[in-house]
């Protein structure tokens, strides 16, 4: 009460010099984001894709409790006015919401859900298929389009600072990429599975947009030496990892091109369904280890590469854990890329055993064929791009998972280029699971009510779980059990919920269809 | 070439002819042409150059990654030039209104896009198609003919101990095989309704029976169920819902027996019960 009377006094008399206040104490420096923050990202904030360099997709906030997220209510909406389903994981800066779809991005008021601006792309011809997220260094927003280019767009108005070109839009590559900011690197992705391309990624300066430097997870066509077999593809559309220690960016690599064909690649086609680890300043490989060999089934192993410093084996270690789209759950030591445990944690029956390296052997028989096999995991994976969370307090990776089956083709009829065969999904369903980072077992399953769930797992230190179900309730559960604490039915959430504190209010930001709801306590 | 769409149109216009001639003679009314269904095969559409290429692009930035960029299928939407509903679409009469209401249920996203765009996917579409009936190879197609490696007499030792228990040869399979062949026989096979409507009809929803609190019991068909609501259709064809927290309830879902044979065949059992299937003329 008299708190409240105070503020009152005070806000009337901060509005009659607002405009002092906002030259004087306000430079850019107290809106624009330090990428030393990242670093540490702070309570108001979701600065990245990630929400930190870890990709463990936890927050520290402790204001919803397991006792209290019953009672969450909504606190704003904002509606795209598009048919696209938000995929996007939105970033929050300095009190301002960045959401995107492809060729859109506006910058929303973190506090009510209003649009301060939006900025649309010019229409283009690049794939439309759905786009992770923006990123934000000082006073700079990025946008990466579906035509492969990369967008700096002024913070403050949306007005277009510089538009680079990251790849070439008429060979086939787009870009649904939400950037890494490193230091002053910012390290974005493309895909382009429908073309025999080289896998690239790169780094710019955020400032100019200046090319920093290029890798290439498999080379250009006929290059001399190639490690590839043939093979092309190995795309890095996905957001990576960061450890500063080791001065590490970890991402995950795309699968071969041609998709289905593997008679023209033959070997084990490195790097694609591979996780890379590369210094961030030179785009040089330290190591790299392969998630599936020689994969013939479109199982890009892109999925987070979660960075956990946790005991393994009954020593401390610097892990990388990753649910991966082929259908098994790895455990590796960041530092050297040795792996240290390799288990299924969704239905699978593709390899015929574990090699010494940890790296599942794919059965020739499983391969595509011109009568057909049965697969499992079918074309989109034991999990996909959604985010998993690792919550440390009981050491849980949770995984948005899938058990399911496809029928593989492949004949000589179908060529060599892109796809190059053909595959259906034959059944699928979705299950969230909680895996031990040590075994990989689940210690619970929550079912999701229908095929691959779309949304990704938030946890926070409360012991709390956001969510989604793949029918169209967005969810909380108790993390330590997978119990539903509360639900609401705002559609089919397609992106990962995340979190922040403003005014001492905590926010849980879930998409659901093309509207971005914000729930806080009442 | 000229000489070819010439004898084309001329050839579609004589098939229309036909097609209203025997609708009036079947008593249907005076037929206006966009009530004449067109033969599958045929391209009747009539589109610019300008349109199908405006439509390549348009198709190649909305639909492209999960239907290809030629339309003959990408990750994971359907081959549209052997889709069932692209061979009975008149001028965009089907396509156009699945476009711009999306297919939610299978993750397919409704478009805002203008006329002028839709048009030009349709005719892009119906380009494709066309020229995919008269491309000889290097198509992501599958064939009948490729799916026989089977042997007819292991498929029905097979069925006996996996699918007699719902099925039977004389009872709802009997002529099976002269309704569906090659690829939808084997989706059906496999997972009834996982082909899409070019694998036939979707099987029937399962019965669901709702007790609530104050014992009454309420049957009907499946009409939605998740975490938070169990729904159905009544015997009056209304659509009735309860929060499942407040009541019980059974669905018998039959096709759970589908899900649990997928872990257990093997490929050679899978294209022995297709070729024992494909014997049940």
């Amino acid at each position: 009460m008299c708190w409240r009377t105070c503020r009152r006094f005070a806000e009337a008399g901060l509005r009659a010099c607002n405009y002092v206040f906002l030259l004087i104490a306000l430079p850019a420096a107290a809106q624009s984001v330090d990428p030393a923050s990242l670093l540490k990202p702070p309570a108001d904030s979701w600065l990245t894709y990630h929400g930190d360099y870890s990709g463990r997709h936890h927050s520290p906030l402790r204001q919803i409790t397991t006792d209290n997220v019953g009672q969450l209510a909504l606190s704003w909406a904002f509606q795209t006015g598009q048919t696209q389903q938000i995929k996007a994981t939105p970033i929050v800066a300095s009190g301002v919401v960045y959401l995107t779809t492809p060729d859109n991005i506006w910058a929303i008021d973190a506090r009510n859900g209003r649009q301060l601006w939006r900025y649309a792309y010019p229409a283009n011809d690049g794939f439309h298929i759905g786009h992770r997220g923006a990123a934000v260094y000082k006073d700079l927003v990025y946008l990466t389009t579906p035509d492969a280019h990369l967008i700096a767009l002024d913070a403050r108005d949306g007005s277009v600072k510089w538009d680079v070109v990251i790849a070439d839009a008429k060979k086939g590559y787009w870009s649904t990429n939400a950037p890494l900011l490193i230091r002053n690197h910012l390290i974005v992705g493309v895909s382009g599975d429908f073309d025999n391309l080289p896998g690239i990624l790169r780094s710019f300066d955020p400032e100019t947009g200046k090319a920093q430097w290029t890798f290439n997870s498999t080379p250009a066509p006929d290059t001399l030496g190639s490690i590839a077999g043939g093979a092309t593809g190995g795309q890095m559309w996905m957001t990576g990892t960061y450890d500063p220690d080791l001065n590490l960016l970890f991402v995950g690599t795309g699968n071969p091109t041609p998709v289905l064909n593997g008679e023209v690649r033959p070997g084990d086609n490195r790097w694609t369904c591979s996780i890379v680890a590369l210094n961030p300043d030179t785009g040089t490989l330290a190591w790299g280890f392969q998630a599936s060999p020689h994969d013939t089934h479109d199982w890009d192993a892109s999925e987070v590469p979660v960075l956990v410093d946790a005991e393994f084996g009954g020593a401390p270690r610097k892990l990388l854990l990753q649910a991966s789209r082929n259908g098994y759950y790895f455990v590796l030591d960041r530092t050297t890329g040795k792996n240290l445990l390799t288990t299924p944690f969704a239905a699978t029956n593709w390899a015929s055993g574990v090699d010494e390296a940890g790296r599942p052997q794919p059965n020739r028989a499983k391969e595509p064929a011109r009568d057909g096999r049965l697969v499992a995991p079918d074309e989109s994976g034991g999990t996909n791009y959604r985010s998993p969370s690792f919550d440390p307090a009981t050491g849980l990776l949770l995984v948005s998972a899938h058990d399911a089956y496809g029928i593989y083709f492949f004949k000589n009829e179908h060529g060599k280029y892109g796809w190059a065969g053909a595959d259906y999904t034959v059944y699928g369903h979705g299950v969230l699971r909680a895996l031990d980072y040590r075994t990989g077992q689940a210690k619970w399953s929550h079912d999701l009510q229908g095929g691959a769930g779309a949304a990704g797992v938030l946890t926070t230190a409360t012991g709390v779980t956001f969510t989604g179900d793949s029918a169209s309730s967005a969810m909380a559960l108790r993390t330590s059990d997978g119990t539903t604490l509360w639900h609401a039915g705002i559609g089919r959430v397609g992106n990962s919920p995340i979190t922040y504190e403003l005014d001492g209010r905590q926010y849980v930001l879930i998409g659901g269809g093309s509207v971005l709801y914000a729930f806080a306590l009442p | 070439m000229i000489l070819v769409r010439l004898m084309r149109i001329v050839q579609i216009t004589v098939l229309m002819l036909g097609c209203a001639a025997s609708a009036a003679a079947q008593g249907r009314g005076a037929a206006s042409p966009a009530s004449v269904r067109p033969a599958p095969a045929a391209t009747p559409q009539g589109y610019s150059q300008e349109q199908i290429a405006t439509g390549r692009v348009r198709f190649a930035a909305q639909c492209g990654f999960c239907h290809g960029r030629d339309a003959a299928g990408g990750e994971g939407g359907a081959d549209l030039t052997r889709s069932a509903l692209v061979g009975v679409d008149v001028r965009g009469d089907k396509i156009g209104p699945l476009i711009r209401s999306g297919r939610p249920d299978k993750g397919m996203p409704a478009f805002t896009l203008s006329d002028s765009d839709v048009t030009a996917i349709v005719a892009f579409i119906h380009e494709q198609r066309e020229q995919a009936a008269s491309a000889t190879g290097n198509r992501r197609t599958v064939d009948a003919s490729d799916l026989q490696t089977g042997n007819a007499d292991a498929g029905r030792r097979y069925f006996g101990t996996a699918c007699a228990r719902c099925h039977s040869p004389a009872g709802d399979l009997k002529g099976v095989a002269t309704r569906y062949e090659g690829l939808p026989l084997l989706q059906r096979m496999l997972y009834p309704g996982s082909g899409g409507r070019s694998a036939g009809p979707a099987p029937k929803p399962p019965a669901v029976r709702v007790t609530l609190r104050d014992g009454q019991v309420i049957s009907g068909t499946l009409a939605y169920r998740d975490e938070f609501t169990i729904s159905l259709t009544d015997a009056n064809g209304w659509r009735r819902s309860w929060p499942t927290s407040q009541v019980t309830y059974t669905v018998d879902d039959r096709l759970q027996a589908h899900v649990e044979q997928l872990a257990k065949y093997t490929d050679g059992d899978m294209h022995d019960v297709l070729a024992y299937l494909q014997t049940l003329r």
